[in-house]
Parts: structure tokens; C-alpha cells; sequence
């Protein structure tokens, strides 16, 4: 093995590691703004990954997008709601985290079962490295127009139904009748709300 | 389109980029749905000049989208099937039956909402191009060939989905039914994501076709995976039970006429991403697939039906029994068969129209009393002969009583299955059938037994009947629509079943499933 390779392969289980543990500490640690720095972590060491498998764009992009965005706007979030507050203990916790922890337990060995069990065609294709950027926008501009335009409706109704949402100055009449209107379902509520759905 | 694929990249690898621009992208097949991105942003635009304004013109410009979008679809139908977009996607008579379904639902489910969207206080200009939006794409779901493409109009309908439910912000059921939504629905995206790239991992192409094609010459355990994954996002998307939690709250918190929708044009969508997936996709995987499709019918079916007996909203109740109603969809997508592939296109034009014009009527009914409450309906046939009437209609359509338009999808359905020895499937669906007419028929009952003494407060004061309001003409329109198609679409049937059977007929990839599954029982 030369150098490179064990390099390679150091770096892989430092970023592995990173990746596991801090995702782990996300899901399992109580104070909220430690799961979203480690969050950001995670999305680094899986950037590292990704120059690993010699994809510098992809590691670009993950780096812009979820560390800068992303991680960003769930800390603004945090912060934003920093209302201390607590909450009713769930009945049965217990059982529940033994209940989910096993599911996903079950779905790890199942796909490292399937990762064992399939044939892999190894070596697979050679990494085209400084040309994927090229590549990409080849992409985008073929084949995958049609995805490439509608991304853009996407965008733009999303933007449309974000300011629908969180604009204040709505208007509280019916314009055909004048009469109030209270922003609501029209079907009046028969059961408290959220609280208690049995049926 | 394999070879339009193969070649593409070859040509990739060594072309010039100027050689690239030369490619045919056959674009006009998506003009129907530029026309309604044209609507869309014609309304939003509109919208600008404020709210008088947008509520006197966005109404004719969203008929006008989605009419003219209809019209160039029925044009698409005689046209020679090239895929366009180098692949992406592929306007076969699937595609164009499936979107004119989803065109059409949204055309009535606008006919029915402006006066709900007007009295609760709401911009009507956003909450069109919303739906004009999620339209869009579920019209592009229906006809996309490339797992990319799947995706992103699959996120555009979700997306738009979420924010339509969340419509009413001033109400809690509304927010809590979008936030709940929000949140199902990622995770199934998610999910998705995660099949579609070890499919992709696989073959190493996106194109369903070349995924097909990949998975027939090594079915490997990962595959199987995949397949497992894809469909969850699928019974997600059509309701399926286990996959249906989300349905009840959803369509309970959501504004009725965003409920419509998401009855019908997003389960007619993820119908459609049904068969081009499993049918086109995961052939090799046949039989496991039509298993794991068996069991979600047969829940599906009983358990919508049974739980819609106990329900004192009208609303929910009609979230159940759409559950049911997908259940009783599925038999025609397990069969495999000629038959019952037309069957479940039918039994989709046919759901349509009653289960649209139930929505209509009880729209109306919370239009004029604020209500949606079952027991608030007694008595109605002394007050509201419209509303009865065409609520009757409807629901027995829905509960598959002759010579209803639903009597001849379901008998249709359940002939394909017999025929296909489903026998499991299909008696599931005549003793589930019969449940659902009994919670049907209470409904009707409620309506027109009960002795004018006997009627519900709501009903003892209920308003003078008028249509002048502006919002009203056009429900009274599409309800009168549906009711009559309803009414009359079993006796003239025929032209339907034709219409039905060269949409199977006129799809090659159905084809050559239904001449595999013949060579298998065959050999």
C-alpha cells in the first residue's frame, strides 16, 4: 500500500468517524444548539467526503448549501424562539425510544445485509474530477432541461406561498359582501383543537 | 428512448458543445402545461392590482389556462409519441388521459373554491397560482420518464400541497394539518431520494427505461431495496394503508376545496407515477411488487371503509373513503392485464366527477350553514333539493349503485380482477363495497327521511337560497357538471370504455408488460 492510498484511507475513517459520531450526538443530546453545531459538522465531514471520492463541485455545493444555508437558518430559528417552556412527559417514553431505536436498528442491519450480499461492480466508473463542474451544466441544458425549469416554478411558488404565509396585512372582510371574515375554515370547529383527536 | 439515450451519451463524450445544441427536444409536448405556467403567472401579475381586481379577473384567466390546456392535450392524442426533452419525458396516451384528469380537477375544484376562499377572507390571486403551480406538477409527474424529473415535479406538487393546506393561517386545524403534511411528506421524499439513488447506483442511468431494462439483466437484493423504498413513497402519495395517517387530519384541517384536489388530481398523479414505476421500472420484480400492492388493497379497502362508518364529519368521512377508494383503484394496477389497466383509468374519470361532485355540494352546504358536521344534514331535502339531490347522486356513484357512472368503473374493475384470478382482491372489494353503501346510504337517509320536525337546528334556519354572489354561479356550475356526468356518464358509458381501452391500447410500455405477463403464463 504507498502512501497515498493509506492517506486516502486515514482520512476516510477520521471523516467516517466524524460523521457517525456527530450525527449520534445530534439526534441524543438534550441541548438543542449542540445538535445544530454538530449539524454543521456532520455537513462538513461529509464535504470532506465527497473531495475524498474526488467530486469538488458536489463538495462546493454542500458546503454552500447545507452549512451556509441551511444550518445557518436552523440556528436563526433557535435563536429566534428562545422561549424556555416545558413540556408535558410523554407517557411511555421509554418504551417508545426502545421501540424506534430497534426499527432503526432492524433497518441498519438490513441494508448492510444487502450491502454484503450484492455484487458490486468494482472498480467502478473512473471520476471525471475537474470536468464534472462541465459536465454538470452539459446536464443541465440536455437532458435534464425539463427538471431544470420546473426547479424554477418550484422556487417561485415556494417564495409566493412563504410570503402568503407569514405576511401580516391581510385583509379580514369578504370583498364580494363586506362582512367580517375571520381567516379560518369556514366549517366551525365541533371538538377542541389539536388536543384529543380520538375518533 | 434507450437508444436516444445511449446514443446522447456517446455523443456526449466526444461532441463539441456546438454539436449538442443540435439536438431535437420535441418540446411542444409540454405545452399544455406552459399554457398553465402562462396562467399562472398571467395571475399572478393580476394579482398586483389588487384584490377587487384579481377577484373580477383571475377566475377567467385560470378557465382559460386550463381549457386551452385540455384542448391541446385532446389535440395530443392522435400525434406520433416521440419522447421529448432527450428522455425526460414521454407524452404517450397514458400520460395525456392521466393529465387531462388532473387538468380537469383542478379546472373544478377552482370552480368550487372561489366563494369558499372569498368568505373565509382570503387573497384568491396566490391561492390560484398555488394550485396552478401544483397542477403543473402533477401534470409533468404523469409523464416523466427520468427519475430527476419524477422528483422535482413530485416536490412541486408536495410543496405546493403543503402551502394549500396550510391555506386558512388563522386556524389552528389548518395549520396542524399542514405542519403535519410538511412533515410526512419530506420524510416520503426522503425515502424516495434514498431508493432512487441506489436505483440509480444500480444502473447507473436515471431513465426508468434503462433502469428497467438494468434491473431484468441482474435483480440483486439491493434492487429489491429500491423497490421497497420507491413504493413507499407511491402508497404515501396515493393513501394507501399503512401509509395513510396523514389523510385524515390533512383533509379534515385543509380548506375543502384544497381537499378536492388532493383527492383527486394528487392521487390521479401518483396513480400515474404508479404504473410508469413499477409497471415500466420494476418489471423484473413483478410478482413481489403485485404482492406488496395486494396486501396495501386489501387494507386499504377494509380499513377505509370500516373506520368511515364511525365518523361524525363529513369531511373525514370522505378522507376515508377516498382511502377506500384507492384500495378499490389498486386492483385494476395488480391485475396487470389489458383490462385491467383500462379499468383503473375508467374507474379515475369516473372518480372524478362523484367524488368531485360530492365535494361540491358539501362546499356549498358549509357555504350557506358553516357546517360539515353529518347530523347537521337532517331534513336538508325540505330546504336545499339541489344539495340533496346531487349529494344522493354522488355518494351512490361512490358506493358503486347502478346505473351510476362508479357502477361501471367498479364492475369493470372487478371483472379485470376475476379474470385475473384475483380472487382474494376482488372479494375483499364487493364485501367493502357493501360497507361503504351502508355508510353512504346514512348519509342519504340523514337527508331525506327525516321529518321536517325531526331536522337539525342548522337546517330549521337555514338561509334563503340565492346564487347571486359572485363565486356562486361557478359552483352551481361544476356541481351541476359532475352530478350530471355522474348521473349519466353509466348509461353512455361506452365511448368512456373505448377512450379507456385505447389509452392502454396506445401506451407501448403497457404493452410490452401486458406481452410479458401473456409469455410468462404462456410458457
Amino acid at each position: 500500500m504507498n502512501i497515498a492510498a493509506s492517506t486516502e484511507i486515514i482520512c476516510f475513517l477520521i471523516l467516517g468517524s466524524i460523521v457517525i459520531l456527530g450525527s449520534l450526538g445530534v439526534v441524543l443530546l438534550k441541548n438543542i444548539v449542540y445538535s445544530a453545531f454538530l449539524l454543521g459538522g456532520v455537513f462538513m465531514a461529509v464535504a470532506g467526503l465527497y473531495l475524498l471520492l474526488n467530486a469538488s463541485f458536489v463538495a462546493a455545493a454542500q458546503v454552500l448549501v447545507y452549512v451556509g444555508a441551511v444550518n445557518v437558518l436552523i440556528l436563526f430559528a433557535i435563536m429566534l424562539v428562545n422561549k424556555k417552556e416545558t413540556l408535558k412527559p410523554i407517557k411511555g417514553l421509554q418504551i417508545r425510544k426502545i421501540l424506534s431505536g430497534s426499527i432503526c436498528l432492524g433497518l441498519l442491519i438490513l441494508l448492510i445485509r444487502v450491502d454484503i450480499t450484492t455484487p458490486w461492480p468494482l472498480p467502478g466508473p473512473v471520476s471525471i474530477g475537474e470536468q464534472a463542474t462541465e459536465r454538470i451544466g452539459e446536464h443541465l441544458f440536455t437532458d435534464y432541461l425539463l427538471p431544470f425549469e420546473l426547479a424554477s416554478v418550484l422556487l417561485l411558488m415556494a417564495m409566493i406561498g412563504a410570503i402568503v404565509l407569514a405576511r401580516r396585512d391581510v385583509f379580514s372582510t369578504d370583498i364580494e359582501t363586506g362582512n367580517n371574515a375571520g381567516q379560518e375554515l369556514i366549517e366551525k370547529s365541533n371538538a377542541p383543537l389539536i388536543i384529543d383527536k380520538t375518533s | 428512448m434507450l437508444e436516444i439515450g445511449a446514443s446522447f451519451i456517446t455523443a456526449q463524450a466526444s461532441a463539441a458543445p456546438g454539436e449538442l445544441l443540435n439536438l431535437a427536444l420535441n418540446a411542444g409536448t409540454v405545452a399544455p402545461e406552459g399554457v398553465v405556467l402562462v396562467a399562472m403567472i398571467a395571475t399572478l401579475l393580476v394579482d398586483l392590482a389588487g384584490e377587487k381586481v384579481a377577484a373580477r379577473w383571475v377566475p377567467p384567466i385560470c378557465y382559460l389556462g386550463l381549457g386551452t390546456s385540455l384542448i391541446l392535450l385532446a389535440f395530443q392524442w392522435n400525434a406520433p409519441l416521440e419522447p421529448s426533452f432527450l428522455g425526460a419525458f414521454l407524452s404517450d396516451k397514458l400520460a395525456i388521459a392521466f393529465r387531462a384528469v388532473v387538468a380537469l380537477s383542478t379546472l373544478l375544484s377552482l370552480l368550487i373554491s372561489w366563494r369558499y376562499a372569498e368568505q373565509g377572507g382570503h387573497p384568491v390571486g396566490e391561492y390560484a397560482a398555488i394550485l396552478l403551480a401544483a397542477t403543473l406538477g402533477a401534470m409533468l409527474l404523469c409523464g416523466a420518464t427520468d427519475l430527476v424529473s419524477v422528483f422535482v415535479s413530485l416536490e412541486t406538487l408536495s410543496v405546493a400541497s403543503y402551502l394549500l393546506s396550510g391555506y386558512m393561517k388563522r386556524d389552528a386545524r389548518s395549520s396542524e394539518a399542514a405542519l403535519k403534511y410538511l412533515l410526512v411528506g419530506s420524510a416520503a421524499a426522503a425515502v424516495f431520494l434514498y431508493g432512487a439513488s441506489l436505483l440509480y447506483g444500480i444502473s447507473g442511468t436515471t431513465s426508468l427505461q434503462g433502469i428497467g431494462d438494468a434491473l431484468l439483466n441482474s435483480p440483486t437484493p439491493l434492487a429489491a431495496l429500491s423497490l421497497v423504498f420507491v413504493l413507499a413513497t407511491v402508497a404515501f402519495k396515493i393513501a394507501a394503508v399503512p401509509f395513510h395517517q396523514w389523510t385524515p387530519d390533512v383533509y379534515e384541517g385543509s380548506p375543502t376545496p384544497v381537499v378536492a384536489f388532493l383527492s383527486v388530481g394528487s392521487k390521479a398523479a401518483g396513480f400515474a407515477l404508479a404504473v410508469r414505476i413499477l409497471v415500466g421500472c420494476f418489471g423484473a420484480f413483478d410478482s413481489q411488487w403485485k404482492l406488496l400492492f395486494t396486501v396495501l388493497a386489501v387494507l386499504s379497502m377494509t380499513l377505509g371503509n370500516v373506520v368511515a362508518l364511525a365518523q361524525t364529519s363529513m369531511k373525514r368521512m370522505l378522507a376515508y373513503s377516498s382511502i377506500g377508494q384507492a384500495g378499490f383503484v389498486m386492483i385494476g394496477l395488480v391485475c396487470g392485464t389489458e383490462d385491467g389497466f383500462a379499468a383503473m383509468v375508467l374507474y379515475m374519470a369516473a372518480y372524478l366527477f362523484m367524488n368531485l361532485g360530492a365535494f361540491a355540494c358539501i362546499i356549498l352546504f358549509s357555504i350557506r350553514t358553516g357546517s360539515d358536521r353529518i347530523s347537521d344534514y337532517a331534513g336538508l331535502y325540505q330546504k336545499d333539493p339541489l344539495i340533496t339531490l346531487g349529494l344522493s347522486l354522488c355518494l351512490l356513484s361512490l358506493g358503486g349503485i347502478p346505473p351510476m357512472f362508479g357502477f361501471f368503473g367498479k364492475i369493470y374493475l372487478f371483472f379485470a380482477g376475476w379474470a385475473d384470478k384475483q380472487y382474494l382482491l376482488v372479494i375483499v372489494g364487493l364485501v367493502t363495497s357493501v360497507i361503504s353503501i351502508y355508510y353512504y346510504i346514512s348519509v342519504i337517509k340523514m337527508m331525506v327521511v327525516k321529518e321536517p320536525y325531526e331536522a337539525s337546528e342548522v337546517v330549521k334556519s337555514y338561509p334563503l337560497i340565492q346564487w347571486k354572489t359572485i363565486g356562486l354561479p361557478p359552483l352551481r356550475i361544476a356541481l351541476m357538471t359532475c352530478v350530471f356526468v355522474t348521473a349519466v356518464g353509466g348509461i353512455l358509458s361506452n365511448p368512456i370504455f373505448q377512450w379507456a381501452n385505447n389509452t392502454v391500447l396506445g401506451t407501448p410500455f403497457l404493452q410490452e408488460a401486458i406481452a410479458l405477463s401473456g409469455d410468462k403464463l404462456l410458457g
